[in-house]
């Protein structure tokens, strides 16, 4: 089973992007959007094995350079994410 | 695909823009949504008592509009909404309350229309936060 | 057969509404017979503290629903120890601990997942 986890909120000022990294299953993925895609500044994120994702409004929004280790979705992209994935795990 | 999709923000937060751009690609790619419900602060992205200026996305209208259109199962907690002041004219009139802020094509119920959207649906979606 | 949920609770009980709120999920849940599962993490798991005085703050006591948890059918309460053993708390009689590799795979056993 895996499961996409969706953040919104900055990593700089929150834990939920730690969190969310603890208890990752191998099998799943993270999308950034809102304050989460400056996830994609965030060294926390790289090199930890979990597929990353980011909504891409919301890095052109923020003009954040997509690094190699993401992908940019659009909501088409988003929907069929919530369609590959078991299920979703938003952290509100 | 059957799709639930619960909000738990207001209408000025980004993410309930985002669920409702998120639910017109649902439709728009040929998918099902069984219900849409709105918890906690999630009652005031239906309050139809929100002022936006011109110059700004107006959600709650855009909301309204989505829902009634497709004619979606729109459903707000009324717990929730009680506590948070966004009352049908039913509501209003049990509390003796003057002001009405909720209507068509909202609908005020309880937590176990969550539970059932999530019974009926393939994948539950949770919109909140910023 | 009915699907299953589980209910994430990160929020203290003195934060507002939303620690009761999300119980309500759960409570509403079994209300309805169904398999309804509940894991404490982060700050929420200062609703398994001990001897907290809800009437100093004029609350009620959210206690009092976790208690309701039983009678509701809920069995499957979890705590996450990493968030207890940062915040200095034992664990709880209330709720099972469990290791972020073994809530990585609670999340598997779950169809939804809903985090409040």
């Amino acid at each position: 089973m895996s499961t996409l986890h969706v953040l919104s909120h900055s990593p700089f000022t929150d834990s939920r992007l730690d969190s969310c990294l603890r208890i990752c299953g191998a099998e799943d993925a993270i999308l950034l959007c809102g304050d989460g895609a400056y996830g994609l500044q965030n060294a926390a994120l790289q090199g930890k094995g979990v597929k990353v994702f980011v909504l891409a409004e919301d890095s052109q929004a923020r003009n954040l350079p997509l690094p190699d280790w993401a992908d940019s979705v659009d909501y088409p992209g988003f929907v069929q994410l919530c369609v590959d994935y078991d299920k979703v795990n938003t952290w509100l | 695909m059957k799709f639930a999709i619960a909000l738990y923000s207001a209408a000025h937060a980004p993410s309930s823009r985002r669920a409702l751009l998120f639910a017109q690609a649902v439709l728009a790619d040929g998918h099902e949504i069984v219900r849409l419900f709105f918890y906690q602060d999630g009652v005031y992205s239906a309050s139809n008592n929100i002022v936006t200026p011109q110059d700004e996305q107006d959600i709650t209208r855009q909301w309204r509009e989505f829902v009634s259109q497709h004619q979606l199962d729109g459903v707000v907690c009324i717990a929730a909404a009680l506590r948070r002041g966004v009352l049908n004219s039913e509501e209003a009139a049990r509390y003796q309350r003057s002001a009405v802020n909720l209507d068509a094509p909202w609908a005020l119920s309880g937590l176990g229309q969550l539970h059932d959207a999530i019974q009926d649906a393939d994948r539950l979606i949770c919109f909140g936060g910023p | 057969m009915s699907k299953s949920l589980l209910v994430i609770s990160r929020q203290a009980p003195w934060s507002g509404p939303s620690a009761r709120e999300a119980l309500d999920i759960v409570l509403a849940g079994g209300a309805f017979d169904l398999p309804i599962g509940l894991l404490f993490m982060d700050d929420g798991v200062f609703q398994l503290a001990s001897d907290q005085n809800a009437r100093a703050v004029q609350q009620k006591d959210l206690g009092a629903n976790l208690q309701a948890l039983e009678l509701f059918g809920i069995d499957d309460v979890f705590a996450c120890n990493h968030s207890l053993e940062v915040r200095g708390l034992n664990a709880p009689a209330s709720a099972q601990g469990l290791g972020s590799d073994a809530i990585a795979h609670l999340l598997d056993r779950y169809d939804q997942v809903i985090t409040l």
